[in-house]
C-alpha cells in the first residue's frame, strides 16, 4: 500500500519539466531507460512504488499522464532515449494538433472536448493504485495549454477525487520578459483555480530561475532544458522524503499539513542549494558545504526560486528544509541554534512556527560532488508581491481591453468577462489574505472581514 | 678476716644471726668472692706475665716465646701489649684440648659443616696439657662461670649440662619438646609457650634460659610453618631446615662423643663442636627466613590463590635485600599456580581453578546454563518454521523465559570478578581485562558455540608464552594482546555472525518507528480496529495487518530472520480498555544477542515504542483532519469571497457563519501540527539519531569488549528513555512532564473528535443546502428522516462549537505550560525541545505572560 501520487503532465512547458524530471528519477532509482532496473541498483532502501509501477514484465512505468493540445513537445520524448518509458496508453496528443495558441480559454475550451479521453486515463491510474495519495501537475500559466488546459483538468480533478491532494509545480511567467503578449490574462485565470482547486502549488517563477541560472550558475541565457534541469532537481528532491522513507514526511499530507495552516496560502516557495555542475552544464561548484551553510543559505532570498519584492514585514508561515546527504544529526541541532540566534529568518506572529528539517538519504547512483545539498519549500508571505505584479500586469492590460477577442469566442466568456473580474477577486483576496498574514490579528481574519463587509 | 666478715654478715643478714649454717655459707662466699678477682684491676708487668708464660713452656719453646715476646715489644703500634699476653696467658689456661680459636660463625651447610675442627692455631699446639690446668682450678684464671657452676654442683644443685641442653634445645627447633625444656600449649588460642622444668634439682641460669627462649622461637615458628606448608617452595626451604638440623644433630652427638671418650662426663661444652650461642649464631640467619614464612603463613591463614600472591607481593618492596629477595623467590614459587590459571584462563577461557584460589570465581548455579542455549535456538527455529508468528500463548512464554535465563545473565553472571583474590602485582585494570578476556573467550566458545574458535586460539597462541611473575612487562603485554583479541573476536562474532547490528537497526527501525513508512502503514492499518474495546482484539487479526504492513512497506526488504522476530500483541488489559491502550509490537531476541539486548533494554524499548506510537497516532489523526478540512475547502468549506459564485456547493448561510470558526480551528489545528512535528522531530533527530550516532561510533571503533557494548547499548537506551521521555531528574517527578505531554495528546484526540462533528455537521448543512436548491427546482433527492437529522444538529451547534473551543483552549495553555517547563528542564536537550517548540518566541516566557495580563486588565 504505497501512497501513490499520479502526475500529469501538461503543454509544452508541463510535459518539458516532466520529461527531465522522469530522468532525473530513473537515474536516482537505477531505473534505465527501458524501465529495467539496472543490475547494480541493489542498495534499496527507496520506494519506487510510489511513482513508478511494474507492468508484468517488471518494467518500471512512471504513473505519469502526458497531456498536450500539439504534438512537438510529445513527439520529442517519444523520439527520445526514453520513448519507451512511458505507458503510451497515457499519452494524449490532440488530434487537430492545433494547440490553445497561447490563449488560455482555447487551452479551457479544448478541456471540454477532451475530457472524457484524458478522466479516463486518470481514472485508471487511479484505479491501479492500491491507496492513492493524490496528484501532481506539471505546467505552466502563462501559456495556453498549460494555463487553460490545466485549470480545466484541476476542476475536473477536484471534483472526481474531492478526498485526494493535488499538488501543482506550477512555471510562473517571467515578468521582466514576457514570452506571451496575453500572459497576464492567463495567469490570472489560471491562478484563480490554483487557489480554489489545488492544496498546494508550487511556485516556480522562471524569472527568478534565470536569475539563479546567471547569479549561481553563470548562464546568461539558460536553455530550456538547462531549466528544466533546475526544476526537476527542484521536484525531485521536493519528492525525495516521499521516495526515500524514513521516521518522518513519508506521506505528501504530512508535509503539505506542517506547511499550509489555512487553505488559501498554499503557494509554496523553493530555494535549493547548491546547484553544480551535476544537475546543470557549465556550472561552477559552490564552495565547501555544510549543514549550517546549506541552511543559512536556503534562507538568502537570492536562492529563492520566486522573485519577490523585499519587504520589511514579510515573514515565514513555515519552512520546511529536506537536507540530502550524509548528515551527523548534531549539525541539524547546532545548525538550527545558530540559526535562531542570529535571527535569519521572521516567523507569522500568530501561530508557533520553526523551520523544520527532514534528513533524507541521497540516491546512492548518482555521484555528488556535494556531501550536502538542501531544498528548502517555505510557505512566505512575501509571495503577496508576486500576486500584486499580476494583478498590475493584468490591470494594464485590461484597462485597454487589449486581446480580448481570442477570448470572447471561447464558450466560457460567451457572457461576457466576468470570469475576469472574478478571477480577480480571488487572486486579490488571495493578496490580502497573505498579507493579513503578517499581522497577529490574523487569527480573527475570516469573522473579522466578514464583520468589515 | 673470716671474723670481720663474720661480723658483716651477721650485721646485714640478719637472718643468719640465728643460722650458723647459712652465716658461715655466706662468710664462705663473701670469702670466695674476695678472693676472687673481680673489679680489681691488676697491673702486672710485662715482664711478670711472660714470666708466668715462660714457666709454663718447654725450654725449646721458651725461646720461641722470648723471641717472639720481643717482635711483640717492638711493636709500637700496640699500645697495650701486656693485655694481650695476659688474655692469651688466660686463653692458655682455659683451653686444654687443641681446638679452633675461630669457629666458623655461621654453619655453611653447602661448603663445610662445622664438625671438622682441626688445628690451626699455633697457640693451641703450644697449650699446656689438661691436668696442668686442672690442676690450678682454684685459681684465679678459672672463669666466673665455671666457679659458679662448681659452686653449685658443690652444693648440689647442679646446673644442667649444657649438651643436655643442646639437645633439648635442638629438638625445640624442630617443634619437639625436651626434657628441660617443653613448649606447652596455651589455653584457649593454643598459642605455644616455653616453659622450663621446675624441678629445684636442676638450675637453668637466666642468660641460658634467655638463649633457649631466642633458640625457641625458631622451634615455635617452624611448627607453625610446617603445620601449614604454603607451597612447594616452603616445602624446600622446610627440607633445607630439616639439613641444617641434622648437620648440627650429628655435630652434637660427635661432640657428645668426644666427651665420652675424654673424661667420662665432665662438664667440657667450651671445648665441644657446638655450644648454645654457636647455634644461636648458627640458626640466625634461618630465624629470619622463618619469621618470613611464619608471617606468610599467618596471613595466608584466610586467604589463598590471588590474595596470598597479593599478600607476599606486598613484602617485595621491603627494603631489606634479603627480605626481597627471599619473597621474590617465594613469589615466583607460590605463583606458579596462579600464573597456570590465568595462562589457561586468558588463552583457553577454561576456569581451572579446583581450590577456588583464581580472582574469577564461577558461579555453579549457571554453569549449566550453557547447553540450554542449542535448546532455546532450536525453538525458535521450529517458530521460523511457521512463519515465526503461529507458537501458541504458553509455548511462547516458556520461550522467553528461557531466554530471560539466558543471555546477559549468563554473561554477567557465570564468572564473578573477585577483586579481594586479585594479585595485588596485576592490578585492578589489568585485572579486569583478564576477566574479561577469559570470559570473553568462554563466551565465545559454549554460548557463541563459535566454529572459528580455532582460528582465534592460534592467534592467541603466538602472543601466549609462558606467563610468570618475573616477567610482569611481557604479563602485560600478554594480557593487552589477547584482550585485544579476544574482545574484538567475541565484538566480531556479535556484530558477524550474530547480525546484532541487524536487531539494532530492526529495532530502531520498528519499535522506534525509525521506518515511517511502515509505521505508517501499520497505522494506518490499526486504526479502526484499536479504538474498539481490547477485549474484541484477535492476536491472529493484529500479527495478519502486521504482515501486511510489512508487505507493503520497505520493510520487506530486511532479512527475514529480522522480520520473523518481529510480532504484535496485545499486552494484558483490564475491563474498559481499548486497543490502543494494549496494543504493542514486539521483537523477540534469543541467546546470545540477548546479552546485549536483554529484557530489561526491550523494556524499555517497549516503552519508548509506547510513547512514539502515541506521538504517531496522534500525528495521523492530525494529518487525516487536516486533509478532511483541507480538501473541505475546496468544496462546500471554502471561504467565500465577495462578487464570486461558489462554484462547486450550493449557499448556505449557516456554512458562511461558521467561517470563521472553521479559520480559528485551522490555526489551532496548524498549532497542534507543529507542535507534534517538533516533537517528534525532537525525539527522532536530536535523541534517537544523536543517539544511535555515539552507539555506532563504539560499534565502529570496536574500542572495548562485551562489557563495552553492552554499556554502551544500556547508554544508548537510557538516553532516549531520559529524553524522549522528557524525564526529569527531580525525586517524585520524573514523569511530570510525561503526564502533561499524554494529556496533551488526549486533548489533541478530542480537539480532532469536536472538529469531526462540526465538520460532519457542515457536510449535512451542505446536503441540506443542495437539497433545498434541489427542492426549489422540483427534485427530491433527500429523504425526509435526512433533513430531520441535520435540523437536530444544528440545535447541537452551540453545544459543538463549546466543545472545539473548550478543547482549543485547553490544548494552548497545556502547550505554553509544557514549553515553560522545558525551558526550566534540567536536561539540555530537553531544553532544545523548547527552542525547537518556541522557535519564532511565539510562546510567550511566563513574565511577559503576566505583563500582557496585567496590560490588559489595565486596560
Amino acid at each position: 500500500m504505497p501512497r501513490e501520487i499520479v502526475t500529469v503532465q501538461l503543454g509544452q512547458c508541463g510535459n518539458q519539466m516532466g520529461s527531465v524530471y522522469w530522468q532525473r528519477l530513473c537515474a536516482e532509482h537505477g531505473i534505465n531507460k527501458e524501465g529495467i532496473l539496472e543490475e547494480w541498483a541493489t542498495e534499496g532502501g527507496d520506494r519506487k512504488d510510489v511513482f513508478f509501477y511494474q507492468a508484468d514484465d517488471e518494467h518500471y512505468i512512471p504513473r505519469a499522464i502526458l497531456v498536450d493540445l500539439e504534438p512537438r513537445v510529445i513527439n520529442t520524448i517519444l523520439t527520445s532515449p526514453f520513448a519507451n518509458l512511458y505507458n503510451p496508453e497515457n499519452i494524449f496528443v490532440s488530434k487537430d494538433g492545433g494547440g490553445a495558441g497561447n490563449i488560455w480559454a482555447q487551452g479551457y475550451g479544448a478541456g471540454e472536448k477532451i475530457y472524457e479521453e484524458v478522466m479516463e486515463m486518470v481514472d485508471r491510474e487511479a484505479e491501479g493504485s492500491d491507496s492513492l495519495e493524490g496528484f501532481m501537475l506539471m505546467h505552466s500559466i502563462a501559456g495556453g495549454t498549460g494555463s487553460g488546459l490545466g485549470s480545466f483538468v484541476l476542476e475536473r480533478l477536484n471534483d472526481r477525487f474531492p478526498k485526494k491532494l493535488i499538488q501543482t509545480y506550477s512555471v510562473f511567467p517571467n515578468h521582466a520578459e514576457p514570452d506571451v503578449v496575453v500572459q497576464p490574462y492567463n495567469s490570472l485565470l489560471t491562478l484563480r483555480r490554483l487557489v480554489d482547486h489545488a492544496d498546494s502549488v508550487v511556485v516556480l517563477d522562471n524569472g527568478a530561475l534565470a536569475r539563479i541560472a546567471a547569479d549561481r550558475l553563470h548562464i546568461q541565457n539558460p536553455s530550456f532544458d538547462q531549466t528544466n534541469q533546475l526544476v526537476s532537481t527542484v521536484i525531485a528532491a521536493s519528492t525525495q522524503t516521499l521516495r526515500y522513507p524514513s521516521y518522518m514526511n513519508n506521506d505528501l499530507v504530512g508535509i503539505v499539513a506542517s506547511l499550509i495552516p489555512t487553505p488559501r496560502c498554499h503557494f509554496l516557495m523553493t530555494s535549493y542549494t547548491p546547484f553544480t555542475g551535476d544537475q546543470i552544464d557549465q556550472a561552477k561548484s559552490t564552495r565547501k558545504t555544510t549543514v549550517l551553510d546549506v541552511m543559512r543559505r536556503l534562507l538568502q532570498p537570492k536562492n529563492r526560486m520566486v522573485s519577490t519584492t523585499p519587504n520589511k514585514t514579510a515573514c515565514y508561515i513555515s519552512i520546511l528544509n529536506i537536507i540530502q546527504g550524509n548528515v551527523d544529526p548534531t549539525d541539524v541541532h547546532q545548525s538550527l541554534l545558530r540559526i535562531r540566534e542570529r535571527q535569519l529568518a521572521n516567523f507569522i506572529p500568530w501561530g508557533p512556527a520553526s523551520i523544520q528539517v527532514a534528513l533524507t538519504r541521497k540516491s546512492p547512483y548518482i555521484a555528488a560532488s556535494h556531501r550536502v545539498s538542501g531544498l528548502m519549500l517555505a510557505n512566505h508571505t512575501s509571495i503577496a508581491s508576486l500576486f500584486k505584479r499580476m494583478l498590475d500586469q493584468y490591470d494594464r492590460l485590461r484597462k485597454r481591453n487589449a486581446f480580448l477577442e481570442q477570448y470572447k469566442k471561447e464558450k466560457i466568456f460567451e457572457g461576457g468577462y466576468g470570469e475576469f473580474d472574478e478571477s480577480r477577486a480571488v487572486v486579490e483576496e488571495l493578496l490580502r489574505e497573505y498579507q493579513a498574514c503578517e499581522s497577529p490579528d490574523y487569527i480573527s481574519y475570516g469573522t473579522g472581514e466578514a464583520d468589515a463587509s | 678476716m673470716s671474723n670481720a666478715l663474720h661480723g658483716l654478715v651477721v650485721a646485714l643478714v640478719p637472718a643468719a644471726r640465728r643460722d650458723e649454717r647459712l652465716r658461715s655459707e655466706l662468710t664462705e662466699d663473701a670469702l670466695h668472692i674476695l678472693n676472687s678477682h673481680i673489679g680489681s684491676s691488676r697491673q702486672v708487668d710485662i715482664g711478670h706475665i711472660a714470666g708466668n708464660i715462660r714457666s709454663k713452656l718447654s725450654a725449646q719453646d721458651s725461646l720461641r716465646f722470648s723471641n717472639l715476646m720481643g717482635r711483640l715489644l717492638d711493636q709500637d703500634l700496640l699500645t697495650r701489649k701486656h693485655a694481650v699476653l695476659q688474655f692469651m696467658a688466660a686463653l692458655s689456661a682455659s683451653s686444654n684440648q687443641p681446638q679452633p680459636i675461630i669457629p666458623p660463625l655461621v654453619p655453611s651447610i653447602s661448603r663445610s659443616s662445622p664438625s671438622s675442627p682441626h688445628p690451626r692455631s699455633r697457640k693451641s699446639s703450644i697449650a699446656p696439657p689438661p691436668q696442668m690446668v686442672n690442676d690450678r682450678t682454684t685459681t684465679a684464671t678459672k672463669s666466673k662461670a665455671q666457679l659458679l657452676r662448681e659452686y653449685r654442683l658443690r652444693h648440689g644443685r647442679p646446673q644442667v649440662a649444657e649438651s643436655v641442653l643442646l639437645r633439648d634445645t635442638l629438638y625445640l627447633l624442630q617443634g619437639i619438646s625436651g626434657k628441660f625444656v617443653k613448649f606447652t600449649e596455651g589455653k584457649g588460642d593454643g598459642e605455644l609457650t616455653v616453659t622450663f622444668s621446675e624441678e629445684p634439682r636442676y638450675v637453668l641460669p637466666a642468660p641460658t634460659r634467655a638463649l633457649i627462649l631466642r633458640l625457641s622461637e625458631l622451634g615455635h615458628l617452624y611448627v607453625r610453618v610446617s603445620k601449614w606448608s604454603l607451597s612447594h617452595h616452603l616445602q624446600s626451604q622446610l627440607t633445607e631446615y630439616y639439613r641444617l638440623i641434622a648437620v648440627l644433630e650429628s655435630q652434637m652427638s660427635q661432640s657428645g662423643a668426644a666427651e665420652d671418650d675424654g673424661r667420662g662426663g665432665g662438664p667440657r661444652e667450651e671445648e665441644s663442636g657446638l655450644t648454645l650461642r654457636r647455634l644461636e649464631v648458627w640458626v640466625d640467619e634461618w630465624r629470619l627466613r622463618m619469621r618470613m614464612m611464619s608471617v606468610c603463613v599467618e596471613g595466608c591463614q584466610d586467604s589463598a590463590g590471588g590474595a596470598l600472591v597479593s599478600l607476599i607481593y606486598g613484602y617485595t618492596d621491603n627494603g631489606d635485600p634479603f627480605v626481597r629477595g627471599f619473597t621474590d623467590q617465594l613469589l615466583e614459587e607460590v605463583s606458579k599456580p596462579f600464573f597456570q590459571t590465568l595462562q589457561r584462563w586468558l588463552f583457553t577461557g577454561e576456569l581451572h581453578d579446583p581450590y577456588s584460589e583464581f580472582f574469577v570465581a564461577a558461579n555453579e548455579e549457571l554453569a549449566h546454563l550453557q547447553y540450554t542455549h542449542a535448546y532455546s535456538n532450536a525453538n525458535v527455529g521450529v517458530l521460523t518454521g511457521d512463519g515465526g508468528f503461529a507458537g501458541a500463548e504458553d509455548e511462547e512464554r516458556n520461550d522467553s523465559d528461557e531466554t530471560r535465563n539466558n543471555g546477559l545473565i549468563l554473561w554477567e553472571g557465570k564468572y564473578q570478578f573477585r577483586k579481594d583474590m586479585l594479585p595485588s602485582f596485576v592490578g585492578e585494570s589489568f585485572g579486569r581485562k583478564i576477566f574479561s578476556t577469559g570470559k570473553s573467550l568462554n563466551f565465545i566458545r559454549y554460548s557463541c558455540h563459535d566454529s572459528d574458535w580455532v582460528a582465534t586460539r592460534s592467534k592467541l597462541d603466538h602472543t601466549g608464552r609462558a606467563l610468570k611473575y618475573s616477567d610482569l612487562p611481557g604479563l602485560a603485554r600478554s594480557i593487552d594482546s589477547a584482550y585485544q583479541i579476544a574482545s574484538k573476536r567475541l565484538l566480531d562474532i556479535f556484530l558477524d555472525k550474530f547480525r546484532l547490528l541487524d536487531h539494532l537497526k530492526a529495532l530502531k527501525s520498528y519499535l522506534l518507528l525509525g521506518q515511517g513508512d511502515f509505521a505508517d502503514q501499520l497505522m494506518e492499518a490499526l486504526l479502526t480496529s484499536l479504538s474498539r474495546p481490547a477485549n474484541t482484539l484477535y492476536r491472529h487479526n493484529l500479527t495478519a495487518t502486521l504482515e501486511a504492513a510489512v508487505r507493503s512497506s520497505n520493510a520487506r526488504y530486511d532479512p527475514p530472520d529480522v522480520l520473523r522476530r518481529l510480532d504484535a500483541r496485545m499486552m494484558e488489559y483490564s475491563h474498559g480498555e481499548i486497543g490502543w491502550d494494549v496494543f504493542t509490537l514486539e521483537y523477540k531476541v534469543d541467546a546470545p544477542i540477548d546479552t546485549v539486548i536483554d529484557p530489561e533494554g526491550m523494556e524499555k524499548y517497549l516503552k519508548i515504542f509506547h510513547h512514539l506510537w502515541k506521538m504517531k497516532r496522534v500525528e495521523g489523526a492530525l494529518s487525516a483532519s487536516w486533509n478532511r478540512i483541507a480538501c473541505g475547502a475546496r468544496s462546500f468549506l471554502g471561504p467565500t469571497i465577495k462578487g464570486v459564485r461558489r462554484r462547486s456547493s450550493a449557499h448556505s448561510d449557516v456554512l458562511e457563519r461558521l467561517e470563521g470558526e472553521w479559520h480559528q480551528i485551522r490555526v489551532v489545528l496548524s498549532e497542534m501540527i507543529h507542535f507534534m512535528r517538533q516533537l517528534q522531530a525532537f525525539c527522532q533527530l536530536e535523541v534517537i539519531e544523536c543517539s544511535w550516532k555515539e552507539l555506532m561510533d563504539f560499534v565502529t571503533k570496536k574500542d572495548g569488549d562485551l562489557d563495552g557494548l553492552i554499556q554502551a547499548h544500556r547508554n544508548y537506551l537510557d538516553r532516549m528513555v531520559k529524553k524522549i521521555l522528557l524525564i526529569s531528574p527531580k525525586a517524585g517527578k520524573e514523569e511530570h512532564l510525561l503526564i502533561q505531554v499524554r494529556e496533551l495528546f488526549n486533548n489533541i484526540l478530542q480537539f480532532r473528535d469536536a472538529a469531526e462533528t462540526l465538520y460532519n455537521y457542515c457536510l449535512a448543512e451542505a446536503a441540506r443546502a443542495d437539497s433545498e436548491r434541489d427542492h426549489d427546482r422540483g427534485v427530491f433527492t433527500i429523504s425526509e428522516s435526512d433533513g430531520l437529522g441535520a435540523s437536530k444538529s444544528a440545535d447541537n451547534l452551540p453545544r459543538i462549537l463549546r466543545r472545539v473551543k473548550e478543547y482549543s483552549g485547553l490544548f494552548t495553555e497545556r502547550a505554553q505550560a509544557i514549553v515553560h517547563s522545558l525551558q526550566l528542564h534540567q536536561d539540555l536537550d530537553c531544553r532544545f525541545l523548547s527552542v525547537r517548540l518556541n522557535f519564532s518566541d511565539f510562546y510567550k516566557t511566563r513574565k511577559e505572560l503576566k505583563a500582557a495580563l496585567e496590560a490588559s486588565k489595565a486596560s
